[in-house]
């Protein structure tokens, strides 16, 4: 087990994009880390660079005390002891389950029985014990993932790495995968950076989260941090599904340029360090109320409602602006007319607004 | 449908009746009568093509084997010449299929899998001893390696002997693998392309080097596509003519072709149909293992999944310059050598003639093309070629659409016919068409050769068409019947509107392998047909050297520029 430490990495493809920028993270001992960011944002380039499939062009990057990769040398992928999950398992077809699992042993030349050993004893972790001798191509695809997790882990790799490791497998599997995942690392105490589209599988298994876009860190956080304090607009965004107004903050309050929306200082909290002045102001769908329309001009219309089991995410369409908001209760239908309320909201200036994250809300304009 | 399709009805009455029990299908009697013709439309098509096929494909072999059965002439196939023959044959097809197959892997996994430089123009130059003709190619090496070659010439100032002289069995060997490990090269590069390259680095990960894993995931994976290129290349070159004509006969190295060759110019046995198509039965039960075990091979195939990543190429690190020079070197030497080769020849007036600028004349490309054997042979191979691209494109693109657009039990089977001559040798097509020329009123005119064209390359277009059909959802063709096509129509505005540009594709490749044939062409060579491959053969055959190697030339040069330029429109 073992800490990663990358300092100021940079990464530029041989055509000039630009994978990684300034990237700058500890990842301690036995710490679960998600990398999620939207596709595009450098979460997978990342994990590349820390595997040794990339070498970064700027910076370093150390497992434990030893720089593995900075500009001048790499070391190569196989002799930095990592374990890695692919999204498309990437289990060798023409070995049985057990050969799988054994080649990195063999390859680091454990003595046989040892070896034989080992591979039963993480069978068993995995719980695949008694499949030793099949043949992948008669697996699961939860069954193939498993022996992927197996191999990855039957040579305690200082890190594993997981490559959306879960997003291959269909939801009630990745769920419980998920719950296995945690308890599996858990009691092994192993460090691991964990790739992922899925904001909920982030939030739900890591110790802390990183928001990578446009090859920058945007924000590292626990999930309750990342979700209750997002550092911009738009990680509030990319994370929450935040209703986003532009508009002027004064020392009453907010109010949106071209909208209704106001919002009393008070129930406004500082999110990033601006206070004052043009900027933006994240609504997270939980701090939407609904109520049922006045029949007003400025009343918002149902435009879908997606029924959940806690609550009903529901989508209104308010003056030009589609408004998200998650409320327990009655159900509201589509072209149902309601009047928004919103409890409580983060505001950015301008300047804190410059996030590479799309920010792609509706222009509110008075239609 | 299919079910109406299955138990003809009596009158659209009783169907009616038959029908309107059924809740779903109550009122709508005119779109139901529609299909009812239509399912009878698209029988006749398939009726049609079967017919053809069995015409096309299945008579010719018919009459090899009822020819070869009518008497018995095993013991002489066992005799000397016979059985000396054949041996030398396997064996030629055998080691240059091995030597095709590792040189074709070896270049698959540098060419798409290392930072080798100048990957991509090393991959166009691999490729081009697939666009010259083989017998060509035997013109070409006589000049760079013949007694009279200046490799030889030279080592024999210094040295007082020749260094290799191309004639004979290691020639021909050699010769068939330049000519063959292209094909390897494509069928394995396209299996390397369907591995995951996720598989290589879960090996790194686990603590393989570069090289191992190599050597334990990625080789171990390409055997299946190994073993079919093998078994491809192996079959194609035990009766190839050209080569072992012009280079093994100099030094009496004797194959299948040319025994049979010679049994058909100069009655030298009894009975020579019978004992060639006795030879040609041999031949199809060798193809026919081979297609056998080629089929067992591709059902034992792994189950890959989609990369996730890009293709990451291995660096290689110190060994970059050196392999990097190697390679180019050695693929140089059998590229752009035979050509230069063919061009010195085709510009001296004789073999033996020193290469100096005062010695060179364009008298042989002038005398080549402007000979009327040669205008004959052009015509004849232009029409020929032309003629069966434009029938094969038109039967391959109908054979194609149908067996893999529509749902019939039959259609493995017509798919199956269709593609059987891609697995035989040519020699045994021109023996099946020279058995059945006497009944069939051909005898000793060009359509004999047209006919043996088609077969022979009908199988191209087939596959060109089926191959990216075969990748396109059904539910295209679904789409048109739920908008109101019948299933014929349906097959014409969809399914072949989509495959004709991959029929084009194959069809030019149909008139471009057509047009430089010579297995076929010299076998059924008739009175006044024949073909430019013949006119070349019969040329160096003759001793004219140069001439032979001129129109070598310009027949390469236009092959290439053609096959250039249908790549181009293929983009």
């Amino acid at each position: 087990m073992s800490s990663v430490t990358l300092t100021d990495v940079g990464l530029v493809y041989p055509n000039g994009t630009v994978g990684l920028e300034g990237i700058n993270l500890a990842i301690a001992d036995g710490e679960f880390v998600a990398l999620v960011g939207p596709s595009g944002s450098g979460k997978t380039t990342l994990l590349r660079a820390i595997a040794g499939f990339l070498a970064p062009s700027s910076g370093s990057i150390s497992l434990d005390d030893t720089v593995v990769a900075d500009s001048r040398r790499s070391v190569e992928p196989e002799k930095r002891g990592l374990g890695m999950v692919f999204q498309q398992h990437a289990v060798w077809p023409h070995w049985s389950v057990e050969r799988n699992i054994a080649y990195p042993l063999v390859l680091a030349k454990v003595p046989r029985a040892e070896r034989a050993a080992r591979v039963a004893e993480v069978m068993a972790l995995v719980g695949l014990a008694g499949f030793g001798k099949r043949n992948p191509a008669t697996l699961s695809g939860g069954q193939r993932q498993r022996v992927a997790l197996a191999r990855a882990i039957v040579g305690r790799p200082r890190v594993l790495l997981l490559d959306e490791a879960l997003s291959a497998l269909d939801e009630p599997l990745r769920d419980s995968l998920r719950l296995e995942l945690q308890s599996l690392t858990r009691s092994i105490g192993l460090t691991v950076v964990h790739v992922t589209h899925d904001r909920a599988e982030a939030l739900a298994l890591a110790d802390r989260i990183v928001v990578l876009d446009g090859g920058r860190i945007q924000q590292v956080g626990s999930p309750v941090e990342l979700v209750t304090r997002p550092v911009t607009a738009a990680v509030a965004r990319f994370l929450s599904d935040a209703t986003l107004f532009t508009g002027r903050r004064d020392a009453s309050g907010f109010v949106a340029d071209g909208h209704p929306c106001a919002v009393p200082t008070e129930w406004i909290e500082t999110g990033g360090v601006g206070g004052h002045g043009t900027g933006t102001l994240a609504v997270l769908p939980e701090d939407v109320a609904l109520r049922p329309g006045t029949g007003a001009a400025t009343d918002a219309v149902v435009t879908s409602s997606l029924y959940g089991r806690a609550s009903n995410d529901v989508i209104v369409q308010w003056q030009g602006v589609a408004v998200r908001s998650r409320v327990p209760g009655r159900r509201y239908l589509v072209g149902e007319r309601v009047v928004v309320e919103i409890g409580r909201a983060m505001f950015y200036e301008a300047e804190a607004n410059e996030g590479a994250l799309p920010v792609a809300s509706v222009p509110v304009t008075a239609r | 449908m299919s079910s109406s399709s299955k138990a003809p009805v009596a009158g659209p009455v009783v169907s009616d009746r038959a029908r309107s029990r059924l809740p779903l299908t109550s009122s709508r009697p005119s779109p139901r009568t529609d299909a009812r013709r239509t399912v009878a439309g698209i029988d006749l098509l398939r009726l049609a093509l079967w017919l053809v096929c069995a015409a096309v494909v299945l008579v010719p072999l018919g009459a090899i084997v009822v020819l070869a059965f009518s008497a018995n002439h095993l013991p002489l196939l066992l005799s000397g010449d016979i059985l000396q023959a054949g041996t030398n044959s396997l064996v030629s097809a055998v080691a240059s299929a091995a030597i095709a197959v590792a040189a074709g892997t070896a270049l698959a996994l540098l060419l798409d899998r290392t930072d080798l430089r100048g990957r991509r123009v090393l991959r166009l130059f691999a490729l081009t001893p697939l666009l010259v003709p083989p017998f060509v190619g035997a013109i070409a090496w006589i000049g760079i390696a013949g007694p009279t070659g200046p490799i030889n010439k030279a080592w024999t100032d210094w040295f007082g002997g020749p260094l290799w002289i191309i004639y004979g069995g290691d020639g021909v060997i050699a010769l068939l693998a330049i000519h063959s490990y292209p094909i390897a090269y494509m069928i394995v590069s396209a299996a390397l392309r369907r591995i995951p390259t996720d598989l290589e680095q879960a090996a790194r990960i686990s603590g393989a080097s570069a090289v191992r894993a190599v050597r334990t995931i990625t080789l171990p994976l390409l055997k299946p596509a190994m073993l079919s290129a093998f078994i491809l290349i192996a079959v194609g070159n035990l009766a190839d003519f050209g080569i072992p004509s012009i280079i093994g006969l100099p030094e009496r190295y004797v194959t299948l072709s040319t025994l049979i060759y010679r049994y058909i110019q100069s009655g030298t046995v009894e009975s020579p149909l019978e004992v060639i198509a006795t030879i040609g039965v041999v031949l199809l039960v060798v193809a026919a293992l081979a297609m056998v075990v080629d089929l067992l091979v591709s059902r034992s195939r792994w189950e890959l999944d989609d990369s996730a990543s890009a293709v990451q190429l291995l660096p290689l690190g110190v060994a970059r310059l050196p392999l990097t020079v190697g390679t180019w070197l050695v693929v140089l030497a059998i590229t752009l050598l035979p050509l230069l080769a063919l061009l010195s020849q085709a510009l001296l007036p004789a073999p033996g003639v020193p290469l100096t600028w005062a010695n060179l004349t364009l008298d042989n490309i002038v005398r080549a093309t402007s000979a009327p054997s040669t205008l004959v042979g052009a015509t004849n191979s232009v029409l020929l070629s032309v003629l069966a691209g434009v029938i094969c494109g038109v039967l391959g693109l109908a054979i194609g659409t149908v067996v893999t657009r529509t749902r019939a039990r039959s259609n493995t089977a017509l798919k199956t016919v269709a593609m059987l001559p891609q697995a035989i040798p040519g020699l045994v097509i021109a023996v099946g068409w020279l058995v059945i020329a006497p009944r069939i009123g051909l005898f000793n005119t060009p359509w004999l050769i047209l006919c043996a064209y088609v077969m022979a390359f009908i199988a191209i277009v087939v596959q060109s068409v089926s191959a990216p059909l075969s990748a396109t959802p059904m539910t295209a063709e679904e789409a048109a019947r739920i908008s109101g096509a019948s299933r014929l129509r349906a097959l014409f505005d969809i399914s072949w509107r989509m495959a004709v540009p991959a029929a084009i594709a194959g069809s030019v490749l149909v008139v471009l392998t057509a047009v430089r044939e010579l297995t076929i062409s010299v076998l059924l060579l008739a009175p006044g047909a024949q073909t430019l491959g013949v006119n070349i053969f019969s040329l160096q055959q003759a001793g004219a050297y140069n001439a032979a190697s001129a129109l070598s030339l310009i027949i390469t040069l236009v092959g290439l520029a053609g096959l250039g330029l249908a790549a181009r429109r293929d983009r």
